[in-house]
């Protein structure tokens, strides 16, 4: 049947209004409270993301122009690598997936909390439930993609400004729209889809993509290299190393022997 | 000299228990650790009661670990000083290793090899603390030291198996007598002798 379909989410920033209607809908969908968190004096429901909380509009102050002010809002969730930090991390098998849609995935039941999932992300967005340990994030509403429906913060969008459908048509229209924004006065307008993760799942429309920080999102996000050698060239080293050592051991005692001493004793017992 | 009578005490008791913490907290970190470490050893965790519970316990095995082999480390840092004699053999340590000891010098109640493993042993218990207490509460941690402890810690660890597989060599079948001596603490005067020359001297003078 060929290649099989790869879905992806569009995040178009400069018709987002920060109604936060994809924040309600996500809880509701996904049967989570709303948590009361604290004034800090600005427009985000929370400061950030948690075990129970996996999408969230920053509302980013940026000032341009003297006396202007300007909201780079942004979606925060997960971003659904291409080449996932999170799985690369994961010790334990299945905890987290791929689909066959693009979706990266975790399974609860299958994670035992260790929490190198949060350091391999470069987006730092899976969270751990305080008391289980288990990590929690965005799935895409895979539930509901998995039976022909959109995720349920798209369903919610009354701008339009999330779109949901095939990765490469919505790259597509991501361009069309960057070029139409540059067009309108916005030389920098440009599609982020970091090269680094393999590209995204999640694609954003930014205004000004040359500061893709001034929204929260990292310039040019990696697998860290740390965790690409731990999971790499370490792992091989080791195992040579492992093996090795105990075959070295092993020839050395066929080759040498125990080393005897002088000891009527020794005999009788040897060990 | 009467046959099997003669024992020398070599590992008094409080060395021995906490040698046997450390040797019995260090299997299960290593075995939970593997487990942890890569998901084509992921089985090892089965045959410990399961992921969660070995990401539970392995921490506190860890600390276990830790607090024995700094009661170890306070008991024999001072031994373990290497002397002039200590440096000699270690450059001509490959003669110890292919039973040629001729022009070798003598070793004390420790040999330099067994020195080098004290203290190499130390250095990778102290980076695994630190690092697998970021590891621990990742959340409490900057991106950056978390990324750090997420490489030196498998590196530590992976130094560290290395050096016991050395170790549990010499200790058991490469050098009879020895076993015995961590077990019930004691040693004949020949195997004395033949190992540690010099501790067999200072406590024959004695």
């Amino acid at each position: 049947m060929g290649e099989p379909l790869v879905v992806a989410k569009l995040i178009d920033t400069t018709t987002c209004i920060g109604c936060k209607a994809c924040e309600v809908a996500c809880q509701e969908w996904n049967d989570q409270p709303f948590n009361l968190g604290q004034f800090d004096g600005t427009y985000q429901t929370q400061p950030d993301l948690s075990h129970d909380f996996w999408n969230l509009i920053k509302f980013n102050e940026v000032s341009g122009e003297p006396d202007q002010l300007a909201w780079h809002m942004a979606k925060y969730q997960c971003m659904h690598c291409r080449d996932p930090g999170c799985l690369r991390a994961c010790p334990a098998p299945g905890a987290i997936f791929i689909r066959d849609n693009g979706i990266v995935d975790f399974d609860q039941s299958k994670c035992i909390g260790c929490g190198y999932c949060i350091t391999g992300c470069p987006f730092d967005v899976p969270r751990r439930h305080p008391e289980s340990k288990k990590v929690f994030k965005c799935t895409l509403c895979s539930d509901r993609t998995a039976v022909g429906l959109e995720p349920a913060c798209i369903k919610a969008c009354p701008t339009n400004c999330l779109t949901f459908g095939r990765r490469e048509d919505l790259l597509d229209q991501a361009e069309q729209r960057a070029a139409r924004l540059r067009g309108e006065g916005h030389s920098q307008a440009g599609v982020y889809n970091p090269p680094g993760v393999g590209g995204t799942n999640v694609m954003y429309v930014l205004a000004d993509a040359s500061q893709p920080e001034s929204y929260g999102l990292p310039r040019d996000p990696k697998i860290p290299l740390s965790v690409w050698l731990w999971k790499g060239p370490l792992k091989w080293i080791g195992n040579t190393l492992l093996l090795g050592g105990i075959l070295a051991v092993l020839l050395h005692y066929l080759r040498f022997g125990p080393k005897r001493f002088d000891d009527e004793e020794s005999r009788e017992r040897e060990s | 000299m009467e046959n099997n009578q003669q024992k020398i005490v070599r590992f008094d008791l409080f060395e021995r228990v906490v040698h046997w913490t450390v040797a019995i907290s260090f299997v299960y970190v290593a075995l939970s650790g593997l487990a942890l470490w890569s998901p084509k050893l992921y089985w090892l965790a089965g045959l410990l009661g399961g992921g969660e519970t070995i990401r539970a316990w392995h921490p506190w095995a860890g600390v276990a670990f830790s607090v024995a082999l700094l009661l170890m480390f306070s008991r024999w840092a001072s031994q373990m000083m290497l002397d002039a004699d200590d440096r000699r053999w270690l450059i001509k340590s490959y003669k110890y290793a292919i039973h040629d000891e001729e022009g070798l010098p003598r070793a004390g109640r420790f040999n330099a090899g067994q020195k080098m493993m004290f203290w190499l042993q130390s250095i990778c218990c102290l980076i695994l603390l630190l690092s697998g207490l970021v590891l621990w509460f990742p959340e409490s941690m900057s991106r950056g030291l978390r990324l750090t402890a997420i490489l030196a810690h498998p590196l530590a660890a992976l130094f560290s198996l290395g050096l016991i597989i050395i170790h549990l060599y010499m200790a058991t079948i490469a050098t009879p007598g020895s076993l015995r001596s961590m077990v019930h603490g004691w040693v004949t005067p020949g195997w004395a002798k033949t190992h540690h020359w010099k501790w067999f001297r200072k406590i024959s003078d004695n």
